[in-house]
């Protein structure tokens, strides 16, 4: 569990020393797991509680949550990715960001709480030929996981920025609601005041707790496969020592891009890193009469009268942020940066029905990830952009400014038809947070890269959990998804291999 | 690539770039724009610092020849494929950073 050390630094036990290891400790674990995020954790706390010698290996660093300032730059430096800027090539090009920490994305997300979509559970199962996969199992481990993480709403007021969400879409009648977040409140706490239930404060310290161990800043290079077995893995240390860990079971989490790149630099072959699926955005930035900015914290209202399809929420409007949102159009949009707190940046995310690729590059560290949006996507996200701008001017929005180069400012509904003519997905600012589905799950080898528990085809103990296993993007935030879907899996891998001293 | 520090190549189109964006940011923080700037385009992953690297060198050769401001105008002001993601990404570097760490900055980059 975590603690304070006599230097004021908070320590976990279980985590290892790397410069400990890095100088000659050999470790071997009966069951390594690759990252540590929603499906990691979960993955290892599990195993490690049914008994099973448990090693997690994190290529990031671990932080803790009050080091850093949410959604800032900092943050990106030490928790995301290449401090946050990652991109799937296309036309257009799509903006990504994976966190790169203990926690993974839990870390860094917004917090915000789905449970998995029954409707979505029914068609994977009969399209991909998922074997045993029940709903009510799913709804089932689902509570269980709002439990762990204290799922609620937000106690007393929400923010200014949410606020705008819902009086834009009541005014328009169109659907909308609070969405849970796993965040815990102090009592008469607000919006601001909550402390995220992240994989550090949760599923962790729960592992730790059984005995699992865990390394961070050690990337694992490839696992070690002869005959579709593996044996251990090549990691190296963020020092550049090189080590190799010996293990029984390797189960790989590190998200739907280093997943199947891990596994394509390993030999692995199959359906891997082929049917990336993400959920893509376009943005706009609103500025109204009062303050509405804060920095720190998202809006927890979404809009989902458009919904699988097309979906609105809020995101982080710091005043880097805002600058980045009026950057495609400086020349005519700058002047509204000395009013940042007047302003809040907002999405329009779709169903995509294009897919992307992960390939991995001999001799490069990492792997080459492209996206192709179809032309129904692109018209969604332009019809998405301008409902979205409807709905900033029904909440009383003095202007809107769209993120795409040349784009309008918009201040009324005149300027709305100017902006969908003007608007096209190339020249916007397109981005993602929800990567999923470069390894499908099911028994339909045409599409899927591991089996209905997470089992890589073709291989005996490689197993993946996490949400590259998800047949497609879920139109929600993924991460209750991934964590029901590891919950399941996992406890399938205990059933069939026993406790771990069995 | 890895090996090859992009501060040298990325550095001089970044703050010629940032000098016409916003006039008025004042010497030292724009050094400290372009430095972060650099650091970030080190940490690219592997394809796209390649790719950002290319750009870069040919955008530090122009730079070299004369009539390089009118090349710099030229770049910030067209949307040119692929070099013209090379600018957004420099730009949208600088501007994050800038108005992160001095949220007061005015719009042709003067402290208030």
């Amino acid at each position: 569990m975590a603690g304070d050390a006599a230097d004021g630094r908070r320590y976990v036990s279980g985590l290892l020393d790397a410069a400990a290891i890095a100088a000659g400790d050999a470790l071997d674990a009966e069951v390594v797991v690759v990252g540590s995020g929603a499906g990691g954790a979960v993955t290892a706390a599990l195993l490690a509680e049914a008994g099973f010698d448990v090693l997690i290996v994190e290529e990031g660093p671990w932080v803790e949550q009050e080091s850093v300032r949410p959604f800032s730059l900092e943050q990106m430096d030490w928790q995301y990715r290449a401090g946050g800027v990652t991109v799937a090539l296309g036309l257009p090009s799509i903006a990504y960001t994976e966190g790169r920490c203990a926690g993974g994305g839990t870390e860094v997300n917004s917090g915000l709480y789905f449970r998995p979509p029954v409707d979505l559970i029914d068609r994977w199962t009969t399209d991909y030929q998922i074997k045993d996969l029940d709903p009510d199992e799913i709804a089932g481990i689902a509570d269980e996981v709002e439990q762990a993480l204290d799922v609620g709403k937000v106690p007393g007021r929400k923010t200014p920025g949410s606020e705008i969400l819902r009086r834009g879409a009541a005014a328009l009648g169109w659907r909308h609601s609070e969405i849970p977040r796993w965040m815990t409140y102090p009592p008469g706490g607000d919006a601001v005041t909550g402390k995220r239930q992240s994989m550090t404060r949760t599923y962790l310290p729960r592992a730790f707790a059984a005995g699992a161990r865990m390394v961070v800043d050690c990337r694992v290079d490839k696992l070690t496969v002869g005959k579709g077995v593996a044996t251990g893995l090549s990691v190296r240390y963020s020092d550049g020592t090189r080590s190799e860990i010996r293990c029984r079971h390797a189960i790989v989490c590190g998200g739907a891009i280093q997943t199947p790149a891990l596994l394509q630099r390993s030999g692995v072959r199959g359906r891997i890193g082929r049917s990336l699926a993400v959920h893509p955005t376009v943005k706009l930035s609103g500025r109204f009469a009062g303050e509405v900015n804060v920095p720190d914290d998202v809006p927890v209202h979404q809009v989902k009268e458009f919904a699988p399809d097309l979906s609105f929420g809020g995101s982080a409007s710091h005043p880097g942020l805002v600058a980045l949102a009026l950057s495609d159009h400086w020349a005519e949009f700058s002047r509204a940066i000395t009013e940042w707190r007047r302003i809040c940046i907002y999405y329009a995310a779709i169903t995509s029905e294009g897919r992307g690729v992960v390939q991995a590059v001999p001799g490069l560290r990492d792997p080459l990830v492209t996206y192709r949006l179809t032309h129904r996507d692109r018209e969604t996200l332009r019809s998405g952009l301008a409902r979205l701008a409807l709905l900033m001017l029904e909440a009383g929005a003095d202007e809107v400014y769209p993120s795409f180069r040349g784009a309008p400012v918009v201040r009324n509904r005149r300027d709305l038809a100017t902006m969908q003519q003007s608007f096209a997905a190339s020249k916007a600012s397109v981005m993602t947070v929800h990567l999923c589905s470069t390894v499908p799950m099911g028994e339909a080898l045409d599409r899927c890269g591991a089996d209905s528990f997470g089992r890589v085809h073709g291989t005996s103990n490689v197993w993946v959990n996490d949400a590259s296993l998800l047949p497609s993007a879920p139109g929600v935030n993924p991460q209750a998804t991934v964590m029901a879907f590891a919950i399941r899996n996992v406890r399938r891998f205990i059933e069939t291999n026993g406790r771990g001293d069995a | 690539m890895r090996s090859v520090p992009s501060a040298p190549l990325v550095g001089p189109f970044a703050d010629r770039l940032l000098a016409l964006d916003l006039p008025e940011l004042d010497r030292p923080r724009r050094a400290e724009v372009v430095a972060f700037a650099a650091r970030r385009v080190d940490g690219l992953p592997s394809i796209m610092r390649i790719g950002v690297l290319i750009i870069a060198t040919l955008f530090r050769v122009a730079l070299l020849v004369p009539g390089s401001s009118a090349f710099v105008r030229f770049v910030a002001r067209t949307p040119l494929p692929l070099f013209g993601e090379y600018v957004r990404l420099i730009r949208s570097l600088g501007y994050a950073y800038v108005w992160e760490t001095w949220p007061g900055t005015q719009p042709t980059g003067a402290a208030t």
